[in-house]
């Protein structure tokens, strides 16, 4: 087994024996993790308070890879750069494919890539904003890495939460992901342009965001048509 | 960028010298010119906020952060746990696991032995094999 073989191996090793700690661990495990979540929460307070202070709205986008977060991006970027000033974080795995396709938009972009972590947190987006003169921007867009698991864990100092999922990804997508929907303020359910031809139901969609989380705003739309995004923009404030 | 890498690595050959300002100064400026190309590392999955410029043959170890505004010359280690940000490391240089530098400025040829250090503003000089053996110049 070559060494890089070996070193994975054993970082995985290291992750299992963190979930299934052993008894004389375990309390160990869940005060540090509580302490994690505690310090993120605390982070995501300052980063937010800095947002307010500076007039910026705000805005987390979380959603599954494909389900339209960026196409989104780029329809709210075509509309809002004529008149403000607009910052978009991007993250992912890897590459910056999604911060040059919202660039043409004449946004500014910042590309984080997160390499094993499956998630933003509020420490990445602190370490962006100390070296910004946050006066230079109106709105800024936090498009988190794509999927519809982690980034419930950590909040990141933004006004609102939106989440984005598609009609390709099936009816129960939004009953198997409840606590994305919980946590989350806007829902949009993205590619709406294809309900004939998939015949998905997306009433059912609609109504299982409802119940999950009462007070979510939910919104059929299509990045590709342009369908909705007019009603999108008056949803987050524009 | 490489005008202000150069005038950098000037001041800091001769550390009597440097005059805090000027440094300062000109690491802002580094900063606002520098590009990203993180796509040419050896190593496994570091976690990158750009700005990030690596040089050829930069080694990175796991679970690794770099960035906003870090530059790494050719044939650095960064090795397991580091955290980096608003920091210049220049050509040859080996850093410890678990450092965390702030606004630094690592020099040519420089090797750190040792594990767990948390520095901000300070330049970086020369071989050390245990952290009281560390030359740092505070700016």
């Amino acid at each position: 087994m070559s060494d890089k073989e070996e070193r994975e191996i054993s970082r995985i090793k290291e992750v299992e024996s963190t979930n299934l700690a052993r008894d004389d661990i375990r309390e160990l495990v869940i005060e540090t993790k509580k302490a994690v979540e505690k310090d993120n929460d605390l982070l995501a307070n300052r980063v937010h308070r800095n947002f307010l202070d500076n007039n910026i709205k705000s805005f987390d986008i979380v959603g599954a890879i494909g389900a339209g977060k960026t196409a989104l991006l780029e329809k709210i970027a075509e509309k809002l750069t004529p008149k403000f000033r607009m910052l978009v974080i991007c993250g992912d795995i890897t590459t910056r494919v999604d911060a040059d396709r919202i660039e043409k938009y004449n946004a500014e972009t910042i590309q984080i890539n997160t390499g094993r972590e499956c998630a933003l947190n509020a420490y990445h987006i602190h370490q962006i904003i100390k070296n910004k003169d946050l006066q230079n921007y109106d709105v800024i867009f936090i498009e988190n890495v794509g999927n519809l698991i982690c980034p419930s864990e950590f909040v990141l100092g933004t006004d609102k939460r939106i989440i984005v999922v598609s009609i390709t990804e099936g009816e129960w997508v939004v009953e198997k992901h409840p606590m994305l929907f919980k946590k989350s303020d806007i829902a949009v359910i993205n590619k709406i342009d294809l309900k004939e031809r998939l015949g998905t139901n997306v009433e059912k969609m609609i109504a299982d965001a409802k119940k999950i989380n009462p007070e979510i705003e939910v919104i059929t739309t299509s990045a590709k048509t342009g369908e909705n995004i007019d009603k999108l923009m008056e949803l987050i404030g524009f | 960028m490489k005008e202000e890498l150069t005038k950098i690595e000037e001041i800091i050959v001769n550390p009597t010298g440097i005059k805090i300002s000027n440094i300062q100064e000109l690491m802002e400026t580094f900063f606002v010119k520098l590009k990203n190309r993180v796509d040419n590392y050896i190593g496994d999955y570091p976690t990158f906020i750009e700005p990030v410029y690596l040089e050829d043959n930069v080694k990175i170890g796991d679970d690794v952060l770099l960035g906003p505004n870090v530059y790494v010359g050719a044939n650095s280690e960064i090795p397991d746990y580091v955290e980096i940000s608003n920091t210049i490391i220049f050509d040859n240089v080996k850093i410890g696991e678990n450092f965390k530098l702030e606004n630094c400025i690592v020099a040519k040829n420089s090797s750190f032995n040792f594990k767990n250090l948390n520095l901000k503003n300070s330049v970086l000089i020369g071989v050390a094999n245990l952290k009281n053996e560390l030359q740092t110049i505070g700016f």
